[in-house]
């Protein structure tokens, strides 16, 4: 299982240092191989990202063609971000999203590590179908549901209310997975040990087995908060006032005003893209843990 | 109440309050839509049971056919190509070479951009006029395209940005698979004098069986219910060209407020996402016991 995308240090081999003058030019076309991708895949975002600090008025300026005045600001500026956030609407979704995810984030930590646990820990009647209810929610994706889903909200009078941007997020088929694996190899001594000391199983969770268990959290708190941050579908159908629409929708409401300025939306677009570009690059490792949390082997 | 019988409760509420939550919300909710879709609202606001004609007008509408045709069009072509460009990423990348871990990371990151900032930067790129796309073709001397206002290739445009975001994500599973292999493996092969391809189809394929399988019906089912890139570029044309299937029930249900047919058409999506996933479980089954 790759647990990082991060570098692999070069292994010092006797045999490399030997090949190495054979090897020469088959390493280099690699490297240019792999260096002509990165760039392909990377110049989409590079371009958006720069938009957002250059002068509105040349970002389309130098498109056509294609020249190094493309990629090669002249000038930069900090203004739409500025404008952006004094001017719009945007605050607003900016905290709506940073709201909803973060109390995503907590109330689903709490929930579904308690079921990873009940499912990695104890023997109970119905557990093997419980367990699959589990595993086909997260097979399942979100949207398939999304129809479905708002008439239940409809009924509960939720439609447009945070209620209905939060609590049906909460419950998370892969986050209790990820858990109920992390948890499985948890040494069962050292919870009987504790059994035996007279504790209960709710302080041997939370004084035992959630501390010991930071990565499983991390990696769980990572999906749950981006998978709110990058919501559209569901925001978009379920509550999508001006009281409670969140950064995507927001951001999709830009395109479709005519008047919307290039530079503002750029600016809103980078900021959208930078709070889980962060996560991801701080977090690396927990961040495909949690991606590969099947645990599917070859 | 008996210890005991305390102690028999509390698995149930260890796990209670998440699969009680999906049993609410994801597992009730289909058997709203599938009382709803045999229902008809009549005039007066009452719901009257239709039996199977909302599914009837479903499958009697020439529009949910051509919904249909597309998203078959658009899944034979984009799962093969995304799953074949993964794999390629994941043998480029899966050896022990300096700086490798700038790649990996290079091609991964437009997965942490959302599929709706995807639509709308790639929006930008290929817009006729002003976009990127048409810049690098003007440059190369080739003629500027139309892409997402072209009823030839405004599916092709979708496909291609989906591609770029989704295409880094599978490449870590496969390379993930890749790892599993034992080294030793390829270089008895290679002291046996195997080439490159017959070492890349006798082992690695298929050693990498299960994850490719567990790979296709994932991305798969993601692609089944594409919405947001139409939703957001196309709504569905130029003349119904990208009209993909759960754009077309999004419009029925929240456009035209037709909940009947909606739901008639939500339900047999699910369907056909149970069995795919009932496909993934058992890819899934034999690695672990529960």
């Amino acid at each position: 299982m790759a647990d990082t995308l991060a570098p692999h240090l070069p292994v010092a081999h006797p045999t490399v240092a030997g090949r190495r003058h054979r090897l020469r030019w088959s390493q280099v076309a690699l490297y240019v191989a792999l260096t002509l991708i990165a760039l392909a895949m990377l110049t989409p975002l590079y371009w958006a990202l720069l938009s957002a600090v250059r002068p509105q008025e040349v970002v389309f300026q130098h498109v056509r063609p294609v020249s190094w005045r493309t990629f090669v600001p002249q000038e930069l500026t900090l203004q739409y971000f500025g404008e952006v956030l004094t001017r719009t609407r945007f605050p607003r979704a900016l905290a709506n999203s940073l709201f909803i995810s973060l109390t995503t984030v907590v109330a689903g930590l709490v929930v579904n590590s308690l079921a990873g646990f009940g499912f990695a820990k104890f023997a109970f009647r119905g557990k093997g179908l419980l367990f699959v209810v589990v595993l086909l929610t997260f097979m399942m994706p979100f949207e398939a549901i999304v129809i479905p889903l708002y008439m239940l909200i409809r009924q509960l009078g939720w439609v447009d209310s945070y209620l209905a941007l939060i609590v049906p997020a909460i419950p998370h088929g892969l986050s209790i997975f990820l858990f109920r694996q992390f948890f499985a190899e948890f040494p069962n001594d050292l919870l009987d040990a504790a059994r035996i000391d007279g504790a209960s199983w709710w302080r041997i969770y939370w004084r035992i087995v959630a501390p010991l268990s930071t990565p499983a959290f991390i990696s769980a708190a990572l999906m749950l908060f981006i998978m709110q941050w990058d919501a559209f579908f569901w925001p978009l159908v379920a509550a999508n006032s001006a009281a409670h629409t969140v950064v995507q929708v927001e951001i999709s409401r830009f395109v479709m005003q005519e008047s919307t300025s290039w530079g503002r939306l750029f600016a809103a677009t980078a900021m959208a893209i930078g709070v889980p570009m962060t996560l991801f690059f701080g977090l690396q490792r927990y961040y495909v843990q949690g991606m590969t949390a099947t645990g599917l082997r070859a | 109440m008996s210890l005991r019988r305390r102690e028999a409760l509390l698995p149930y509420l260890f796990i209670g309050p998440a699969v009680g939550g999906l049993l609410v919300f994801r597992v009730y909710p289909i058997v709203l839509a599938l009382w709803q879709s045999l229902h008809t609202q009549t005039l007066d606001g009452l719901q009257r049971f239709a039996g199977p004609a909302n599914y009837l007008a479903i499958v009697s509408d020439p529009q949910v056919w051509n919904a249909v045709r597309v998203t078959a069009v658009f899944n034979l072509i984009i799962n093969p190509l995304q799953i074949a460009l993964a794999l390629g990423l994941a043998l480029l990348v899966n050896r022990r070479v300096p700086a490798i871990g700038v790649f990996r990371t290079a091609y991964f990151l437009p997965m942490t951009v959302s599929l709706t900032i995807t639509a709308i930067i790639w929006n930008l790129i290929l817009n006729p006029q002003l976009g990127l796309a048409n810049g690098v073709l003007v440059r190369l001397g080739l003629p500027p395209q139309p892409f997402l206002i072209s009823e030839r290739q405004a599916l092709a445009s979708i496909m291609a940005l989906a591609t770029w975001k989704g295409v880094g994500y599978w490449m870590v599973f496969l390379l993930a698979g890749l790892q599993q292999i034992p080294a030793a493996v390829f270089e008895a092969a290679s002291l046996d004098g195997a080439t490159p391809w017959r070492r890349f189809r006798d082992i690695t394929l298929p050693l990498l069986r299960r994850v490719l399988a567990f790979v296709l019906v994932a991305d798969l089912a993601i692609n089944i219910l594409m919405f947001v890139p139409v939703y957001l570029l196309t709504g569905g044309g130029p003349h119904g060209s990208t009209e993909l299937l759960m754009f077309h029930a999004y419009r029925l249900a929240f456009v035209f407020l037709d909940w009947g047919r909606a739901t008639a058409l939500a339900v047999l999506i699910v369907a056909v996402l149970l069995m795919l996933t009932g496909v993934q479980l058992r890819l899934l089954r034999a690695e672990f016991e529960y």
